[in-house]
């Protein structure tokens, strides 16, 4: 700093004082310091120059005394403190906080001042001697001197408890006081906070949860206990966010989570008439959805709801389904399995926040419980013919594919989808050729989403008797078209041209057909096959109706709706008064089981009695007479007899249908196992029944005890062979 | 083909190579096995019936008469398997002629000593097997190509494995007997019949794992002798 000028005779001299070699200096200086230190703890500041103050200090470190300018520092300050800690020891009761608060104010500014005196200090001195600085010293000081005194550590821990547990209790407490004090402890540093507070505070805490939870339940049903979980839960949130460390939230709420909820989870599930199980059952979304937002928060929490809510649904499931009463009626149990599909679903939307772990728990318990019932597919099949027939009638096109969706959502639970496919068929055939499908795009849209589901080849068939019905339409125009003229006095002939593979396989037996008819199914035939050559045409009469126009003895006039069995039947007595059942039989050739089951319909069955029977028994005898019954009246002009509704099937129908099923399944298990056992060439055993279970998932359960009969049976048709060395081993013979 | 292999070693018509040193040799021991052969020839024509040029079951059973042997013998089925004989109760010449050169017999005398050899041979572990697939195939028929019914079955399988493992064939037979859903064994069931001796513990059948590759009429024949047991003992 010398002017480095050595024109002039004088020197411009630096910093260096004569006063460097007194050797009061040093104490002179600290006393000045020492007198300010006192001033500003005594609310004095006002007469102190910054500026004289700062220069001494400085010049003490400059001058080397900073060793006792630091020194000095600390026991002025520490004899404040103690004086400080003196004053707060003496407080009473409620004021002990307030006093410590006010003092660590004073604090806080006295030691904010003594800092910008001390700065140079500070800066220079001090990171040298690695001594602590200034403001973290006065912190430090603090906390020996006063926050951890004897008389007053227990005391401020014991103070602020019960601060807090009186308002746990409802008290209101001066949160303002609380947080300063609080906020004192955080920036005495954080290991002070923790154990000076936080520590003690979460053991007493989860003390007072234990208990308080305890006294809960023992008082409460399940939905109460939740709430009052909930409140507190809240009020702690709370609490932290107005007077303590943000970093206590998630330990205080842990404390709350594991002494209210996770001790007491199971009890609150299982508890009797107000535990999960009643919530479900009457639909409580609220209490559900409080119930979903505590426990996740606790380890297992939701888990446990899962696999309570998974064994509830399953047990009512497994109930509803193999219900006798409820399978009575197909149409009444796919709707319950609905209705519990869409409650559940509710539930989980409302309460447990879509979670899709809860989805697919509903989803592997309706899977497992539809198929406990082995009619489900049938049922279900059922229950689209009916929607199909009626149901759906005057149903907007989006409710429509609404419930056509939900359809499909059973249907994917099914196991054994070809039973539905073998059902749908037979049901969607029945519709079609009596024409009592409600609505084509309805049937359509199914059509498309099974495709979509299984491919086309679960669906190729399906669409096959679909093109059949158009297809007849457009060969009955040609047909009229070709012999309208000829043909318009006689009876009209509709005919539907099924292919035989897209088709259910029907035993055809073929009977006598009236006379009038007999000439104008020729005609079609042979008209049929002119355009069509190489293919065999076979009247399938069991599935045929007829529109007839009687006029009876009594004068009146009707319109008979009725199968072509009973047409048959009822031409004959044009030419005959009245006829025995064995001269029917002989004219029509029906098969006689199906022949008794057309005369009861015609003669024995009240309203529909278009014939009279002698004797007027139910039980059909060869001897047995039958005439016009002349006395005939109906309400109605047009009386429909004969109806080929889907019904639920009888007992030998059902083990029919189920042993078609398990022979279509042999040749796709042979099938799997060739196409598999091609690709690997050699394989073992567990393997190859893994794989094909997995192949044919999409349509049924394959039985390993099956697919093992199906091994072997290709081993002996020498697809396949043991290999010598590994008797497990199955090897592919190209 | 090595000489050792009993089932296809082939008539020895090889022509002597005539080398000086080995000439005399040679044509002593051809001398010799000519004797053999003819000698073989003649015990043939004892049996077989003239017209159709190949022993019939007439003939077998005056054979099974000399040999003193009842003809349902193990002993003449094994002979039957080393002539690899393709047709039950039928022995042609080739297959004579085999069998008779490979035992090394040529008179009846001889072939009666050789018998308990046979027998000990065939039951060798390593030749069972192949005598014990030989046995099913022999009792084909032209009907029944590929399996035996039951009935032929259960009298082959107390044959051929009843001395040694005659508990599991007494069981095995009255299961095959007492069940309807198998009118046949065939050749896979056979054969694992027998694997079944050799690796099941018997009778408590607890190693027996229906998920191993067992055909399923063993799974169905243990399922039956647990429910047995389970109605003997309850």
């Amino acid at each position: 700093m010398s002017s480095g000028q050595k024109k002039r005779n004088f020197q411009i001299e630096a910093f260096k004082h004569k006063v460097v070699v007194d050797p009061k200096y040093a104490e002179k200086t600290w006393k000045v310091l020492e007198h300010a230190i006192h001033e500003i703890y005594n609310h004095n500041a006002s007469g102190l120059s910054f500026e004289e103050l700062y220069r001494n200090a400085y010049n003490m470190v400059l001058h080397k005394y900073g060793e006792k300018l630091y020194s000095g520092l600390v026991s002025t300050m520490t004899f404040h403190l103690q004086t400080m800690s003196k004053s707060i020891e003496a407080a009473h009761g409620g004021s002990f906080l307030e006093e410590l608060n006010s003092k660590w104010s004073d604090h806080n500014k006295a030691l904010q001042m003594i800092r910008d005196i001390l700065m140079y200090m500070d800066r220079t001195f001090i990171p040298s001697t690695r001594k602590t600085p200034v403001h973290e010293l006065g912190l430090n000081l603090w906390r020996d001197n006063v926050v951890h005194s004897d008389k007053i550590q227990t005391r401020l821990l014991n103070t602020i408890l019960e601060l807090i547990l009186r308002e746990r209790t409802g008290e209101v407490i001066n949160r303002g006081l609380m947080r300063n004090i609080i906020k004192m402890l955080m920036d005495l540093g954080a290991s002070v906070y923790q154990e000076d507070f936080e520590k003690p505070f979460l053991d007493v805490s989860a003390d007072f949860y234990r208990v308080e939870s305890q006294e809960f339940i023992e008082c409460s049903d399940c939905g109460d206990y939740l709430k009052k979980a909930e409140r507190r839960l809240n009020e702690e949130i709370e609490r932290v966010s107005h007077y303590l460390d943000v970093k206590s939230e998630a330990k205080i709420t842990n404390v709350v989570e594991k002494e209210m909820i996770a001790n007491h989870m199971l009890g609150l599930v299982h508890m009797e008439n107000s535990g999960l199980v009643k919530m479900l059952l009457d639909d409580k979304f609220e209490d559900l959805g409080r119930m979903y937002n505590l426990f996740r928060r606790v380890p297992n929490g939701l888990s446990t709801i899962r696999d309570v809510m998974t064994s509830h649904i399953r047990d009512t499931g497994k109930q509803l389904v193999t219900d006798p009463e409820k399978s009575k009626n197909p149409v009444e149990f796919v709707e319950c399995l609905l209705e519990k599909r869409d409650k559940y679903d509710k539930i989980i939307s409302l309460a447990f926040g879509n979670d899709k772990t809860f989805q697919n728990a509903l989803n592997s318990s309706f899977e497992y419980f539809i198929n406990l019932n082995p009619r489900s597919p049938e049922y279900i099949s059922l229950f689209v013919d009916d929607k199909l027939r009626k149901g759906l009638k005057g149903v907007k096109e989006e409710d429509i594919e609404l419930i056509l969706d939900k359809v499909m959502m059973l249907f994917r639970y099914l196991q054994e989808k070809d039973v539905f496919e073998k059902y749908y068929k037979q049901h969607l055939a029945k519709r079609l050729l009596s024409g009592k499908t409600v609505s084509d795009d309805a049937e359509r849209s199914l059509i498309v989403k099974l495709k979509t589901e299984c491919g086309y080849q679960f669906t190729s068939k399906l669409e096959g008797m679909f093109t059949d019905m158009k297809t007849s339409q457009d060969t009955m125009q040609g047909f009229y078209a070709t012999y309208g003229a000829e043909l318009a006095n006689g009876p009209t002939l509709v005919v539907q041209v099924l292919t035989t593979g897209s088709w259910p396989t029907q035993s055809s037996v073929t009977c006598n057909l009236p006379s009038e008819m007999l000439a104008l199914c020729e005609k079609f035939r042979s008209y049929y096959l002119g355009t069509h050559t190489g293919r065999r045409l076979s009247w399938q009469t069991n599935m045929g109706t007829a529109d007839l126009r009687a006029t009876f003895g009594n004068g009146q006039k009707y319109e008979l709706n009725v199968s072509t069995y009973q047409m048959c039947v009822l031409m004959l007595f044009n030419g005959a008064d009245s006829l025995s059942y064995r001269e029917i039989e002989q004219a029509t050739e029906i098969p006689s089981s199906d022949l008794k089951r057309c005369l009861q319909s015609l003669a024995c069955v009240k309203g529909k009695n278009v014939l009279r029977k002698e004797p007027m028994s139910k039980d059909i005898v060869e001897d047995d007479g039958f005439s016009v019954n002349d006395k005939f009246t109906s309400k109605l002009r047009k009386v429909k007899i004969g109806t080929v509704v889907a019904q639920k099937e009888s007992e030998p129908e059902k083990q029919e249908t189920r042993q078609r099923v398990e022979e279509d399944r042999k040749p796709q298990i042979e099938a799997a196992i060739v196409r598999i056992m091609k690709s690997r060439r050699v394989l073992d055993h567990n393997n190859i029944i893994a794989e094909v279970t997995k192949q044919l998932q999409s349509r049924f359960l394959a039985n390993p005890g099956e697919i093992k009969k199906r091994i072997e049976s290709l081993i002996e048709r020498d697809f396949l062979e043991r290999d010598n060395a590994d008797r497990r081993l199955y090897r592919y013979l190209a | 083909m090595t000489r050792a292999s009993k089932r296809k070693s082939d008539d020895q018509n090889s022509t002597p190579i005539k080398t000086a040193r080995v000439d005399s040799v040679r044509s002593a021991s051809s001398k010799a096995a000519k004797k053999v052969e003819e000698r073989i020839d003649e015990l043939y024509t004892k049996y077989v019936n003239q017209s159709s040029c190949v022993i019939e079951p007439e003939g077998v059973e005056a054979l099974c008469s000399d040999l003193k042997v009842d003809c349902t013998d193990v002993r003449i089925l094994m002979l039957a398997w080393k002539m690899n004989a393709q047709k039950q109760g039928y022995f042609t010449q080739d297959e004579w002629r085999r069998g008779l050169k490979t035992l090394k017999v040529d008179t009846i005398t001889k072939l009666k000593k050789s018998l308990p050899e046979l027998e000990k041979e065939a039951l060798k572990s390593e030749n069972f097997v192949n005598f014990y697939r030989y046995a099913f195939r022999y009792c084909l028929t032209e009907d029944n190509k590929k399996c035996l019914d039951i009935e032929t079955a259960c009298v082959l399988l107390q044959l051929v494995l009843g001395v040694r493992y005659q508990a599991q064939v007494d069981s095995f037979i009255t299961f095959l007997k007492s069940q309807s859903e198998y009118k046949v064994i065939n050749m896979d069931q056979w054969t694992n019949f027998f694997r079944f001796c050799q690796e099941i513990s018997f009778p408590d059948l607890n190693n027996y794992d229906s998920d191993e590759a067992w055909p399923l009429i063993l799974d169905n024949y243990v399922d039956w002798t647990k429910r047995r047991d389970n109605v003997a003992t309850a």
